[in-house]
């Protein structure tokens, strides 16, 4: 009896899976649940930054650049399609000056889009 | 005349057809994908996919021959529209006469070996083992099919279709004598159709697209057309041999019952589908030739006595 | 009949990443075979030594995208063994955590990717949804489904706090009734049982002789498991069961990792049970000493191996890494000589293919 009870377990999941409600979502119609520990897109909090490039110097992929001149004047530039999202840029700075979000990153077809200057600060 | 013409190209044959096959390849889809816990396709999306393969570039390798390549799916639509006409669609069929059975059995056959040739024209190594492969699952299943869908026949003392369905009147639903008929005719049109579990000819894993691989654009489309006619086809076939009730006075409750009967044929082949592995060729063979042939042999040697 | 050569070649609905396989067929037998990698080559060896260590890290975890958190840890614990650095017991306890949801994630893809060859489909969608069961888990606590980015010199980069337990201990529950119902199809399904049963049996000295480690050793009865013989903490203070068949065909190996997921199942709640209390990383130098370790640990297919050797600066001077496939798909050819067409796909599927750890 259990040979056929177990035999049978694939047609009881096949009619119990008709009854219950489908588990893939209709993307990009139906919603998309994110958790809040996700690594996203990242954002960039102009103010707290003092460009001092320690977010440079361990970043896996080569897409934060700093042109450093003095400490007064400097340029960030970071590079959104070579980006990993590993976050070892947000573990880095003690400021909480760049940090990940948990949004998608959205597709772009403007080529300038490719390269984001997140500071730049000029000698006053 | 023109009678003729509106029974040929609208109702039944031609447009009516490829509307419901249409609507048969969407509802398999479906139930599989509901099956599946997933979403599944819109109710456009064979319709959108033919006007697709229609649209795109038609290659075939060098060497292959052209001319047969474009006539055999072309050859496998028409027998199957033709077939169509002679199968009664809730009670009414324009034509009928007494052998019609052995005939559509006939026409049935076609696309199958029209696959067989496709696979060896296209000269492509896949197109070829799943060529071969076809045919040997052509000799496995075919003759417990036959034998099954004899035995109505045997019953009805009758080789006309029209005469099956309204001796089942008198007598009662046929399923009820014969249900082991019943089910070896199901099983013969899962093989003949391809399906899975027994969709061996094509099996993605093992050759990639069987007879069809190296087709693409308007002969594809015919190809798939034809495979969704030829389903229809036989669901109808086994509906009227088994199932019957559809020769009433008010069309409109035979419509309905037909309704409802495709329906459960069409969830018992794609729960079929759901459930069963792929077996392997040699493994079919033995099937066919050591369990389904004895068993069908049985039912017809004990419908045969009941008659008397 | 003729002998014709089919190619099971860079792209095939059989394969996920790309393998080049010539196999000659007679009919529905098949007669042998020659297999080709490299096709996926990056040179992630060499990238490293242009790399300091914490850039390093990033980069090895994406040797692989279904056993990536194996990579680094196994990384993490060669510089920690150069640097002399003790990892705080708390670190090791999730490190083991994470490792044992990415063999329960690994085994369920691969079961499903075995139904799927055979032609069932429905399992094949079941599994892959039970999967995302254990992926939510980890995508909660480290933030990435696949790329966890959860381990650094000296401990790890996440924590565990009270409002995450209740989700984990929901979705391991779930998980072990959805397992239990499956391994019932699974073991008493005939068709599967006739498709695999049987087919290209490897025998112990086979095994022996290629030094093939990890189920498929398992599978034909060679017991050699690396978080037994060789323990890094903790395992050495948690008790599971090694799972070995006599047969070696591909039966075997599905029962193999059928079961294991079971115990790595009863290994997850343990760990959560035991769980020490502490902080979860220390500093480490930038700097590493010279010298060269080796570390072996058990990825979810086999034995993975890595050698490691400094020479004072912040980059290493060399790396070399041996994944467990690299070893498996050398046993292919031996295996593809008395089948049939058909078991392609079952023997392909047995050995668990992912050529991009074997080409790195």
């Amino acid at each position: 009896m259990t040979y056929f009870r177990k035999r049978f377990s694939i047609i009881s999941a096949i009619f119990e899976a008709l009854i219950k409600p489908p588990e893939t979502v209709d993307y990009p119609k139906g919603a998309l649940m994110l958790p809040e520990g996700f690594r996203g897109a990242l954002h960039f909090d102009t103010d707290q930054c003092i460009g001092c490039g320690l977010c440079v110097r361990n970043c896996p992929a080569d897409a934060l650049h700093m042109e450093k001149k003095s400490r007064d004047e400097y340029k960030l530039i970071h590079y959104p399609a070579r980006c990993a999202y590993c976050g070892q840029c947000e573990d880095n700075c003690r400021h909480v000056a760049i940090y990940h979000s948990n949004q998608l990153v959205k597709p772009t077809d403007n080529p300038a889009g490719l390269i984001v200057v997140l500071k730049e600060k000029k000698e006053a | 005349m023109f009678e003729a013409l509106f029974y040929l190209l609208i109702f039944p044959g031609g447009f009516f057809l490829v509307l419901v096959g249409l609507g048969f390849e969407w509802l398999d889809r479906k139930l599989l994908a509901l099956f599946q816990r997933r979403v599944g396709p819109p109710w456009y999306q064979p319709l959108a996919d033919l006007i697709k393969l229609f649209s795109k570039e038609d290659l075939l390798p060098k060497g292959g021959n052209e001319l047969v390549a474009t006539l055999l799916p072309l050859i496998s639509l028409c027998a199957v529209l033709v077939a169509g006409l002679y199968v009664p669609i809730a009670g009414f069929t324009p034509y009928s006469f007494e052998g019609d059975l052995i005939v559509i059995l006939f026409l049935m056959s076609v696309p199958t070996l029209a696959y067989y040739l496709a696979g060896i024209i296209s000269i492509g190594i896949y197109s070829i083992l799943g060529g071969g492969r076809s045919l040997l699952q052509y000799f496995s299943y075919e003759v417990p099919f036959l034998i099954a869908l004899s035995g109505p026949a045997v019953l009805a003392r009758s080789w006309s279709i029209e005469g099956i369905l309204t001796a089942q009147f008198t007598l009662g639903s046929f399923v009820l004598f014969q249900p082991l008929g019943f089910i070896l005719a199901l099983v013969g049109l899962i093989g003949k159709l391809k399906r899975d579990p027994l969709d061996i000819p094509s099996a993605k894993s093992e050759v990639v697209g069987g007879s069809l691989t190296e087709f693409s654009g308007g002969k594809l489309g015919f190809w798939h057309l034809a495979m969704n006619i030829q389903a229809v086809v036989g669901i109808f076939l086994i509906i009227n041999l088994f199932l019957g009730w559809t020769k009433l006075a008010n069309p409109f409750v035979a419509i309905l019952v037909f309704f409802l009967e495709f329906l459960v044929i069409v969830g018992m082949l794609s729960s079929a589908s759901a459930i069963f592995a792929r077996l392997r060729i040699d493994q079919l063979a033995g099937l066919g030739w050591r369990i389904l042939v004895p068993l069908s042999l049985a039912q017809i040697l004990f419908v045969i006595l009941m008659g008397v | 009949m003729s002998k014709i050569s089919i190619p099971i070649g860079p792209q095939h609905p059989l394969l996920k990443e790309p393998l080049s396989m010539k196999i000659d067929i007679s009919g529905e037998k098949v007669l042998g075979g020659s297999l080709r990698l490299g096709y996926v080559h990056r040179g992630i060896e060499r990238l490293a030594q242009k790399r300091n260590y914490v850039q390093t890290i990033h980069l090895v975890e994406r040797v692989c995208g279904i056993c990536s958190h194996i990579h680094t840890t196994t990384f993490c614990q060669a510089v920690e063994s150069l640097l002399k650095l003790e990892v705080p017991p708390r670190a090791q306890y999730l490190r083991a955590l994470m490792c044992e949801l990415e063999r329960i994630h690994s085994h369920l893809l691969w079961l499903g990717i075995l139904a799927k060859h055979v032609g069932l489909d429905t399992i094949f969608m079941h599994t892959w949804h039970d999967r995302e069961l254990a992926l939510d888990v980890m995508e909660e606590i480290t933030g990435g489904r696949v790329l966890h980015g959860a381990n650094q010199i000296g401990g790890v980069r996440f924590d565990l706090d009270e409002s995450h337990f209740p989700m984990i201990y929901a979705n391991l529950e779930k998980l072990r009734s959805q397992i239990s119902g499956l391994l019932d199809i699974l073991e008493n399904e005939p068709a599967l049982i006739a498709r695999t049963k049987g087919v290209a049996p490897v025998s112990q000295k086979t095994i022996r002789q290629y030094g093939v480690a990890g189920p498929v050793a398992r599978a034909s009865g060679v017991d050699v498991d690396m978080r037994r013989d060789n323990p890094l903490p903790p395992y050495d203070q948690l008790k599971f069961s090694v799972v070995t068949m006599p047969d070696g065909d591909a039966w075997a190996r599905t029962i193999v990792r059928a079961e294991e997921i079971r115990e790595s199942l009863n290994l997850c709640e343990m760990i959560l049970e035991d769980l020490p209390d502490g902080e979860v990383s220390k500093r480490a130098p930038r700097n590493v000493p010279e010298g060269e370790v080796i570390i072996r640990s058990e990825a979810p297919r086999g034995e993975l191996f890595y050698y490691l050797r400094s020479d004072g600066t912040d980059q290493p001077a060399r790396l070399k890494i041996r994944t467990p496939t690299l070893a498996a798909l050398c046993l292919l050819p031996v295996q593809m000589s008395d089948i049939q067409v058909a078991d392609i796909p079952v023997v392909l599927a047995g050995v668990d293919l992912c050529v991009a750890c074997a080409d790195r």
